[in-house]
């Protein structure tokens, strides 16, 4: 059943971000020119830095595939290579691990996060979609219940590997703690992160006919009737 | 001590215009229909007027009712909401009229003027007629009760009934049938459970509230209000809720009888004495059960749950709207007056005087007073009023009243039960509890000389 | 016999009873879709998203400067925290160095706003029990003195938008902490006062003793914090666990029970979380150091460094998390929220799990929740 929906909600999407496309290119030139500050109608250029100085210094996670690894190699990147499981960190940010795992062994790392008796992060704080600009991220923040360690895990989906029409795909860990249902539903219907195996996904804070996923850099309101300049405008 | 002295000053003022207001109007119109306009027909016509002079006075009684209850429902939200707003550190309505006081009026008039809707789905001539039906028992349960808060006013004595209390009670119980009429006519689940709790809520509260009547009554001997009233003439310790005649021998000695009144009232000596004290005990049980059952038969604050606002939106009158949902409102407050009412004359003696006329006679002043009312013109000769009646009506409605003011005051403390243990407390503590004072009365009223 | 008497066993349907989003009770605009046996709930779903203002959208789209002021509006009863919440996760990328005076500022107004926050939540509690007209306005006429003093130093009595990034936006006037003193020389008198009419009620006991037990194994699994965790019995408070500002220097109890927490545990911590805080600001009072209280120029165009933070505030609700995402530029390249009151609600459905229509509202209210939190 959750299968099917997302995919069904998808052509809709699918054929916007096509109608969208030349859109998108047209700015790109304009920052070429070096004149041209950033079309203001597209929400995903306005969020970027109009400056060409502060484009040139976009967020860590974007330049993921060659991250500086830090001298001491973290404690939780070592228990889950320990264990087998391969881990890659992430620049420290704020002092906090930050490490970058793969979608198909997210299970396995979290069951040894959150049961081993070396560390417990037990507390998963929150579940975020982030869409960097070319991957999608899940990013979980755990706590811990009885110490103070704090642990920031990514699970990066490159844009490309998406095919069209579907969704980024990630394991859903609803079955290790029940507060991941609603987080992963509410990333779902923000951002557009399929997880699979979910109980239950549909959308939470947006209406279950809603089309598109609204804090993704590419999406475009269809209906929007405040907006004079849609021609589906009530005004 | 009193921070907000001005606020109580205001709603004193309030209560006084409203009550000399209403009771006025209803008693001109009484005087008018029943006294007057006869006097004036019979002067002119003769013999010929005897059959229109009939047909008025039985007709005045219930046209009184009539004028009264709607002035007074408005008199009674208006006291509510500045009561509890006074007890809930806030103004209430004050701006329409002087002090607020045609807030309540105006509040009328919206409501008659509202669009009037009956739901999709809903069953239309039931929807229409579940407010009349619970409006209407509540204009003719009152009409046994006008001749005993009236100290037994030749106006009001056609309408008394030998078996007045069973009436009034059986008027009382068919509110209940309208009440799950609306609740499943209005095609709204919220409405059905309302319908469905009030209908269980007054099953189960019906019997602690009739089995502390009728242990009055057994005490009394008798169904009939106005004798139920004239019984317990004679001061506070004659009030069935002191013992329903168990302490009359005390009063009659107080009053001059000395032992030998004690000797006859009490005749077994000390097992009377215990007997009597056991009554007195049952009897103040007696008006606490049933306050409670009453407060749930007119479902207020505890035990409101049928139209529990946090839970059931607002129950069985969700879908009510504009005159149909006015009249319900009407007969809530009306409820609220009966019941007050029936405890006055039940067990507060009615119209009755707490001060003994032993002590009340030998204040200087007094009697004069009440003398100088019979002999002024508007008593004697445009028969207006005459003492007794008048006493008496100041006495009820201070007692009935203070009851309403006591039930605001409920209100404004208490949170709601919760649907099961509403029914615990009603099956598993009340009605045991009632049965036991009725037992216990049945047997201690032989070993003393009562009212019955 | 028995096989016979199970043959004529009445055929009863559940019910679906569509609890909201127009509800007197539903604390806004919550949707419970009830399953109900007679009156037993058998299941519930809550559907949200009737209040969703895109707060997270706002926040790529709006900038800095412009965005402290709508946060406020997240959690309209705890505005303080969800601008500390800000505050904090942006000075963390930025590295603004926060004068001390803020830093106590910072506490001193949350702890009031927390105060704020539990009165309002006191008061509407009662009136979910059903107890509309009587008790619930006295806390409100103490929250009205709060708000007279945040009026004062933030020029609005719920949106404050006082705790700006990198400090706070006005220094109060030595009269302003007389008259704080004053207040909290009464307020504890007023507890007293509620206690005496709310504790101690047979109904009030009834209705919520033994009713919605929240254990420690659920409660950790949907992640449930604040008050409602520490009345189950798990000392998770931020303040203490993970201290941050000036909560280290401060002397105050953390409010546990031993057991597993119901409806009166959590109205209980709650009670004795506005006494501890009572004690908090006057210790902030004492302490308060003179000095700046800014240590980030305050203007349109500002720019925080690029990076990403995290940062979580105890808020009277539960841990409130920030996590941002800057460029560099003028604008967030990504704001996440994370809510107590979201986190919380997802619990509710296994509370009410075959309670009774009544005690909905009871359990309901006791987990304190905000909708507009809750939807964003």
């Amino acid at each position: 059943m959750t299968d099917e929906k997302p995919s069904e909600a998808e052509k809709p999407e699918d054929k916007k971000a096509e109608a969208a496309k030349p859109e998108a290119a047209k700015p790109e030139v304009a920052k070429a020119d070096g004149a041209k500050p950033a079309d203001a109608a597209k929400p995903a250029d306005a969020a970027k830095p109009a400056a060409p100085a502060a484009a040139a210094a976009p967020k860590p996670a974007a330049k993921a595939p060659e991250p500086v690894i830090p001298a001491t190699a973290g404690k939780f990147e070592q228990f889950l290579k320990e264990h087998g499981i391969p881990a890659q960190r992430l620049p420290l940010s704020l002092e906090v691990e930050t490490i970058v795992l793969s979608g198909d062994v997210l299970q396995a790392a979290l069951r040894l996060l959150r049961n081993s008796s070396e560390v417990k992060l037990d507390l998963l704080l929150t579940i975020s979609g982030v869409d960097s600009n070319d991957t999608y991220d899940s990013v979980y923040h755990l706590w811990s219940y009885s110490n103070l360690d704090e642990l920031v895990i990514k699970v990066l989906i490159k844009k490309s590997d998406v095919a069209e029409g579907d969704l980024p795909a990630v394991p859903s860990i609803a079955n290790f703690w029940s507060a991941a249902n609603w987080h992963e539903r509410e990333t779902y219907d923000l951002m557009g992160i399929r997880y699979a195996n979910h109980p239950y996904l549909r959308r939470i804070l947006n209406p279950w006919d809603w089309e598109g996923y609204p804090l993704r850099r590419d999406y475009k309101q269809l209906v929007d009737c405040l907006n004079d300049k849609n021609p589906h405008s009530m005004r | 001590m009193f921070s907000n002295g001005d606020e109580i000053f205001k709603i004193s003022r309030l209560t006084i215009v409203w009550l000399a207001g209403i009771f006025t109007i209803v008693w001109m119109v009484c005087w008018a229909l029943g006294i007057a306009l006869p006097m004036l027909l019979t002067q002119q016509l003769g013999d010929k007027a005897a059959l229109t002079n009939e047909i008025l006075r039985a007709a005045t009684p219930v046209i009184a009712i009539l004028v009264f209850i709607p002035i007074n429902a408005m008199f009674m939200v208006l006291i509510e909401r500045r009561a509890l707003a006074l007890w809930t550190v806030r103004k209430g309505p004050n701006r329409v009229g002087p002090d607020g006081n045609f807030q309540t009026a105006a509040d009328a008039v919206k409501l008659l003027l509202k669009e009037d809707i009956t739901p999709t789905g809903a069953d239309a001539v039931m929807h229409t007629f579940a407010p009349i039906l619970f409006f209407a028992p509540s204009v003719f349960g009152a009409v046994p009760l006008l001749a005993a808060v009236t100290n037994n006013h030749p106006l009001f004595r056609v309408l008394n009934l030998p078996t007045g209390i069973f009436f009034v009670l059986a008027a009382g119980a068919l509110p209940v049938v309208a009440l799950v009429m609306a609740g499943w006519a209005s095609n709204n689940k919220y409405s059905l459970v309302g319908g469905l709790r009030s209908a269980a809520q007054a099953i189960s509260y019906e019997i602690p509230l009739v089995l502390s009547l009728i242990t009055v009554c057994l005490m009394a001997g008798t169904l009939d209000l106005v004798k139920i009233t004239e019984q317990q003439a004679g001061g506070i310790l004659n009030w069935n809720l002191l013992g329903g005649g168990a302490l009359t021998g005390l009063n009659n000695a107080l009053a001059g009888g000395g032992a030998k009144a004690l000797a006859t009232s009490y005749f077994m000596g000390p097992i009377s004495y215990v007997c009597a004290g056991l009554l007195v005990i049952s009897l103040i049980i007696s008006f606490w059960l049933y306050l409670t059952g009453a407060c749930a038969e007119i479902n207020r604050i505890p035990f409101d749950l049928p139209e529990a606002e946090s839970e059931l939106v607002s129950g069985y009158n969700t879908e009510y709207s504009g005159m149909k949902f006015a009249i319900f409102f009407l007969a809530e407050f009306t409820n609220l007056f009966i019941v007050s009412s029936i405890t006055t004359v039940m067990f507060l003696g009615g119209g009755d005087n707490p001060i003994p006329p032993y002590i009340l006679n030998n204040i200087p002043g007094i009697p004069q007073m009440v003398a100088a009312i019979r002999d002024s013109y508007f008593c004697s000769t445009l028969h207006i009023i005459n003492p007794e009646t008048f006493f008496a009506t100041l006495w009820v409605i201070a007692k009935v009243y203070g009851l309403v003011i006591f039930a605001v005051l409920i209100r404004g403390t208490l949170p709601r039960f919760r649907i099961d243990q509403l029914m615990a407390f009603g099956w598993k503590r009340l009605i045991p509890l009632s049965l036991i004072v009725f037992i216990i009365v049945v047997f201690a009223r032989e070993f003393v000389i009562c009212h019955g | 016999m028995a096989t016979e008497i199970q043959e004529i066993d009445l055929k009863t349907d559940e019910m679906i009873i569509n609890m909201g989003p127009q509800h007197p009770a539903t604390h806004g605009v919550l949707r419970l879709l009830l399953t109900l046996d007679g009156e037993t709930v058998k299941h519930v779903e809550p559907v949200l998203g009737h209040l969703h203002r895109a707060q997270e959208w706002q926040g790529q789209n709006r900038t800095w400067f412009q965005y402290q002021a709508l946060i406020d509006r997240v959690d309209y009863l705890s505005g303080m925290f969800t601008s500390w919440a800000m505050a904090r996760s942006c000075e963390q990328i930025d590295g603004t160095v926060v004068p001390p005076r803020a830093e106590y500022l910072r506490v001193m107004v949350s702890e009031m706003n927390r105060i704020t926050s539990h009165l309002l939540w006191l008061g509407t509690y009662l009136i979910d029990l059903g107890a509309m007209f009587g008790f619930p306005f006295y806390p409100f006429r103490e929250r009205e003195k709060l708000f007279d003093l945040f009026e004062e130093i933030a020029g609005q009595r719920m949106m404050f938008n006082y705790i700006r990034i990198g400090g706070v936006l006005r220094d109060p006037k030595p009269e302003w902490f007389d008259k704080l003193k004053r207040f909290l020389d009464e307020f504890p008198d007023r507890i007293d006062e509620y206690e005496t009419i709310v504790t101690q009620n047979p109904i009030f006991l009834k209705r919520t003793k033994g009713v919605g037990i929240l254990t420690q194994a659920v409660a950790k699994d949907y992640g449930v914090t604040g008050p409602c965790i520490r009345s189950s019995g798990i000392p998770l408070d931020l303040r203490r666990t993970k201290p941050y500002s000036v909560y280290p220097e401060l002397k105050f109890d953390v409010i546990t029970f031993d057991k597993e927490g119901d409806t009166w545990d959590r109205y209980m911590a709650r009670i004795l979380e506005m006494r501890q805080s009572i004690e908090i600001i006057r210790q902030c009072i004492d302490k308060l150091p003179s000095g700046d209280i800014m240590g980030k120029k305050q203007m349109a165009g500002m720019r925080i460094k690029a990076g990403e933070g995290f940062a979580a505030v105890e808020s009277p609700r539960g841990i409130l998390g920030c996590y941002v995402i800057s460029g560099g530029g003028e604008k967030a390249l990504r704001f996440r929220w994370r809510n107590p009151s979201f986190c919380n609600l997802s619990v509710l459905h296994e509370l009410l799990k075959g309670c009774p229509l009544s005690d909905i509202m009871a359990i309901f209210g006791s987990i304190d929740v905000i909708l507009p939190d809750v939807d964003r």
